[in-house]
């Protein structure tokens, strides 16, 4: 199955909204509650959230 | 509990914002997952699917965003979480997993603990791991396939005509 690729360049340590059916990143913010807010006031609903790590952090190889 | 025996959603592996090991791309196993609460429905959330945690897990933002009380919570611990000591507050809420193309409006829909983390740091805002995502479905994880499929929860039990013992 092909993955979906996202370019995340430019969002370092914010907050995105990302298109499941494309990939790209359709909505950004620095803060988690406004990001929120925008998307339900503008209706983005085939979208998810997930946090950019900002450059120079460590990256996630396992959670425990 | 709905019958959902015929559920099979399969959804593709998401690139991650790591994507310097090695110049390689990172490709993880997210879900589209969503939290109701005394606010109503949180947003979508990439859910990252977690097999190595006991819990389901979450960041406080969610639970600040929906109204959630965690001052009101049912239990608190504290968990090793990527190398950190965090305290996880539960409160059991309903869940809800959405359709691959992340429809808003078709989705399965459980209640199951979840731990709400302050200060939290990883991509994903909420971890999906064994009590209350990895025992109500049958979730098989391919990273050859790049994809994730999530099936009913006696999907594996009807593959392998096991007959388990329950709790």
């Amino acid at each position: 199955m092909e993955p979906i690729r996202t370019d995340f360049a430019g969002y370092e340590g914010m907050y995105v909204a990302i298109d499941h059916r494309t990939g790209k990143i359709v909505m950004a913010d620095e803060d988690h509650h406004r990001l929120a807010d925008r998307m339900k006031a503008e209706q983005v609903t085939h979208a998810a959230i997930r946090r950019v790590p900002r450059v120079g952090e460590p990256q996630y190889v396992g959670l425990g | 509990m709905a019958d959902d025996s015929g559920l099979r959603w399969l959804y593709p592996y998401l690139e991650d914002a790591d994507s310097t090991r090695l110049g390689l791309p990172v490709f993880r196993p997210y879900v589209p997952i969503s939290i109701v609460g005394a606010a109503g429905s949180s947003v979508i959330y990439d859910g990252l699917i977690d097999t190595g945690s006991d819990a389901i897990l979450a960041s406080a933002l969610v639970a600040d965003y929906i109204g959630l009380d965690l001052e009101d919570h049912d239990g608190e611990t504290t968990h090793a979480v990527a190398g950190a000591i965090m305290t996880a507050r539960y409160k059991t809420v309903s869940l809800r997993l959405h359709r691959p193309d992340s429809d808003p409006d078709t989705f399965e829909e459980w209640e199951a603990p979840i731990g709400f983390i302050s200060g939290w740091q990883n991509p994903s805002l909420i971890l999906l791991g064994s009590v209350g995502f990895l025992d109500r479905w049958t979730v098989t994880v391919s990273r050859f396939s790049l994809a994730v499929a999530i099936e009913g929860v006696d999907a594996l039990d009807r593959r392998f005509s096991l007959v388990l013992p329950r709790e």
